[in-house]
């Protein structure tokens, strides 16, 4: 058995390389079956997503494609020069291939590490692989137990929890202060680039309304067009954070526009209900004092970037133990398939030797019996097949049950060996070759 | 004995308590279950008691004190086990639940004394002494169940006021769910409070008027505390139609409704404050262990 893996990820490759093997745009299918076409005797999964594309291939060691043919498959399937892209890919052979799989679904090979998407996207490069008939027994196991991996990283480091970014950390203090959005009005004041940017995220909690205000009317409108918002005039804005729940506040100016006793009467005109403001200008927009007004709650983007930094180092402190868990299960998943792989040699083995002497003995009854007929010969060959089989029957199921149990990595499982050996059946000169990477 | 089993699925609670408090350090969704199983147990046997209870002692509704404050810490638990499977696994429902469960219990197992009800008292006020206790429970499980939201809102506010950095397996209720438990379960109070005392203010005079042993005069501490929460949750309701008094405030008042709630029922009998209220006084002349 040879698994490879051969592709560009954000480490490796440029944006341009990655976009131009890409596997986009229903170009997946084609992709796949064309893979299946060139080698027929391999299983593929392709994952491509923006940060990566990396074709896994596994099959037997004879049938099964290489750097070079693979490359060559990608540079005619792409209608590239290989020379583009060739100094950028990356590659990994047989137990390899396995870590470096976990690693990627456990998101410790992402951009943002931690990340929760990339599992997804590993689940549907497995799933595109089945329906297409791509993955076969050695790829069902590989990538349904990265699945789990990944699932078993998170849960037990922590991995993907917290958010990294200041406008994703925005929308979890919202959810910490309000439980629906629906009836909530979510105020932008200024259109800067990061109040684009917290905006985009927190339209995801589906507010009932959203006000932009600008002291450029043309740039507040056209905003507010983009975020399905209504433009209020710079002169309405006390009515307009009368009238919001979440603030966000992204001007340029150079002293704050909101005071503590202006934002108090607002607050009482409010009725005093809950306020959230996000003051992401710098300098800030609000009084830092608002934030002692009761029912207001106010963040600077300070406090934001503060929160976001300790969920990275929070996240970090997570890569050693998910390394450990991965080094487990990569060694687990590979002698389990070098186990499979075992068995089913044996089986066959089990299955020629006893063919060979049932087809000899046979051979010899009916030399010596050259007047039995043929209904006679019939009924005895079917007979010595019966036999065959259920004198096979139990070593057989020992050995796929074996197969499936736990074995030392560095040996093959003792009841194999024994029926190797009972059945005085050749060992099958398999390499075990180390952990490789190869660029 | 009868300590013995309380101490059984008080000390199921506890361990679940234990098992809340561990979240700041254990992740994994199996603390989570555990926590929620034993709390789940602690439920069971606190159920099995209290119908043991009811069995022996031939009343279906809680009648003395001892057995209100029973029955109310087994509906907050109860409760509580709703909320903890409802909300999501992150948010430390039991953190807030728990101890108000152990709290009342605790209190009712060392100070309220326990023991037959006077036949007297009995017979006179079968039917609306059961009546006036029901809505007095019920009033008092909106009451906890007030208290435990303005706990949750008071310490996620003082989170996020503070700006501390968000520890991970430890989350609050938003501000805004906190907001609309208190409220919801200050109205549903203040009505079931209001019937229960009246109900128990009439039964006291009628009694008084035959000059009945067991009538309760109206300066009874017992009297005086639970009018005191009443003028509480009276003002809570009010509340809700001023602006000003949103927030902090209101949780403060839910606090001191609360107080007198534990005042009433439990404080009065640990104080030893001279008190009429029927059951408890002959109780304790009947020679409580």
């Amino acid at each position: 058995m040879r698994l490879f893996a051969l592709g560009v990820d954000h480490r490796s490759a440029p944006a341009a390389i990655r976009e131009a093997l890409a596997f986009g745009d229903g170009r997946l299918d084609a992709g796949l079956d064309a893979l299946r076409g060139s080698f027929p005797k391999s299983e593929f999964v392709v994952l491509s997503t923006c940060n990566r594309v990396e074709v896994y291939a596994g099959g037997p060691v004879e049938a099964a494609p290489d750097v070079e043919t693979l490359s060559e498959f990608l540079a005619d399937f792409h209608r590239l020069r290989r020379d583009a892209f060739a100094g950028h890919l990356v590659g990994y052979q047989d137990e390899a291939v396995v870590g470096h799989l976990f690693r990627v679904a456990a998101s410790l090979e992402s951009l943002v590490l931690g990340e929760g998407q990339i599992l997804g996207q590993v689940r549907e490069a497995y799933r595109s692989a089945v329906a297409r008939k791509a993955a076969g027994p050695i790829f069902h196991s590989v990538f349904q137990n990265a699945l789990r991996v990944g699932k078993l990283v998170r849960e037990k480091t922590g991995m993907n929890q917290g958010k990294l970014s200041v406008a994703s950390v925005a929308v979890d203090l919202a959810r910490e202060v309000f439980d629906t959005f629906h009836d909530k009005t979510v105020l932008v004041i200024g259109a800067g680039k990061m109040g684009d940017l917290t905006l985009q995220h927190l339209k995801d909690l589906k507010p009932g309304r959203i006000l932009v205000v600008n002291r450029n009317p043309e740039r507040a409108q056209e905003v507010a067009e983009r975020w399905s918002g209504e433009a209020v005039p710079f002169e309405r804005l006390n009515q307009a954070l009368i009238e919001a729940d979440v603030v966000v506040s992204t001007t340029a100016a150079a002293e704050p526009i909101v005071e503590y006793d202006q934002y108090a009467r607002i607050q009482r005109a409010r009725r005093n209900r809950l306020a959230l403001i996000l003051d992401i200008a710098i300098p800030r927009d609000f009084d830092p004092r608002i934030g002692d007004l009761d029912q207001v709650t106010l963040y600077h983007v300070d406090d934001l970037r503060a929160q976001a930094e300790h969920n990275l180092s929070q996240r970090r402190k997570g890569v050693e133990p998910a390394l450990r868990i991965i080094e487990r299960e990569t060694t687990a998943c590979y002698t389990a398939l070098r186990g499979q792989e075992d068995a089913g040699a044996i089986l066959r083995q089990l299955g020629d030797q006893a063919d060979q002497v049932r087809s000899r003995e046979l051979d010899f009854l009916f030399q010596n019996l050259p007047d039995l007929s043929e209904a006679d010969r019939a009924a005895i060959a079917h007979m010595a097949s019966r036999l065959q089989n259920q004198f096979l029957h139990h070593p057989r199921a020992a050995v796929r049950s074996a197969a499936a149990e736990p074995a030392p990595a560095d040996a093959p499982h003792p009841v194999l060996t024994a029926v190797r050996h009972l059945f005085g059946l050749a060992e099958t000169p398999a390499p075990r070759p180390e952990l490789k990477k190869t660029t | 004995m009868d300590r013995l089993e309380i101490l059984c699925f008080a000390g199921t609670y506890a361990l679940a308590l234990a098992v809340e408090l561990s979240r700041v350090v254990l992740r994994g969704s199996l603390r989570w279950y555990v926590g929620v199983g034993l709390m789940l147990l602690g439920w069971l046997v606190q159920t099995a008691y209290l119908g043991n209870l009811a069995y022996t002692s031939g009343n279906a509704l809680p009648v003395t004190p001892f057995e209100s404050v029973m029955a109310l810490s087994w509906v907050v638990a109860l409760i509580g086990l709703y909320l903890a499977a409802r909300w999501p696994k992150q948010v430390a429902v039991g953190f807030f639940t728990l101890p108000v469960v152990l709290g009342l219990i605790a209190g009712a197992a060392w100070f309220i004394p326990r023991g037959p009800v006077p036949a007297g008292w009995r017979d006179a006020t079968a039917f609306w002494g059961t009546i006036h206790g029901v809505f007095l429970l019920a009033g008092a499980v909106c009451a906890c169940l007030a208290f435990a939201a303005g706990l949750m809102y008071m310490a996620q506010m003082r989170m996020l006021k503070s700006k501390s950095i968000k520890k991970h397996g430890f989350s609050l209720p938003s501000l805004e769910q906190s907001e609309r438990v208190n409220r919801g379960a200050v109205t549903a109070a203040f009505p079931l409070l209001t019937a229960g005392l009246l109900i128990g203010m009439l039964l006291s005079a009628v009694e008084l008027n035959r000059g009945a042993s067991h009538g309760v005069p109206w300066n009874d501490p017992k009297v005086l505390s639970a009018l005191g929460m009443w003028l509480v949750f009276a003002v809570l309701l009010h509340a809700r139609t001023r602006p000003s008094m949103r927030g902090r405030a209101v949780m403060k008042l839910t606090f001191a409704a609360f107080a007198f709630l534990v005042f009433t029922w439990v404080g009065v009998e640990a104080l030893r404050l001279p008190s009429a209220h029927g059951p408890i006084r002959e109780a304790r002349a009947g020679g409580e262990p």
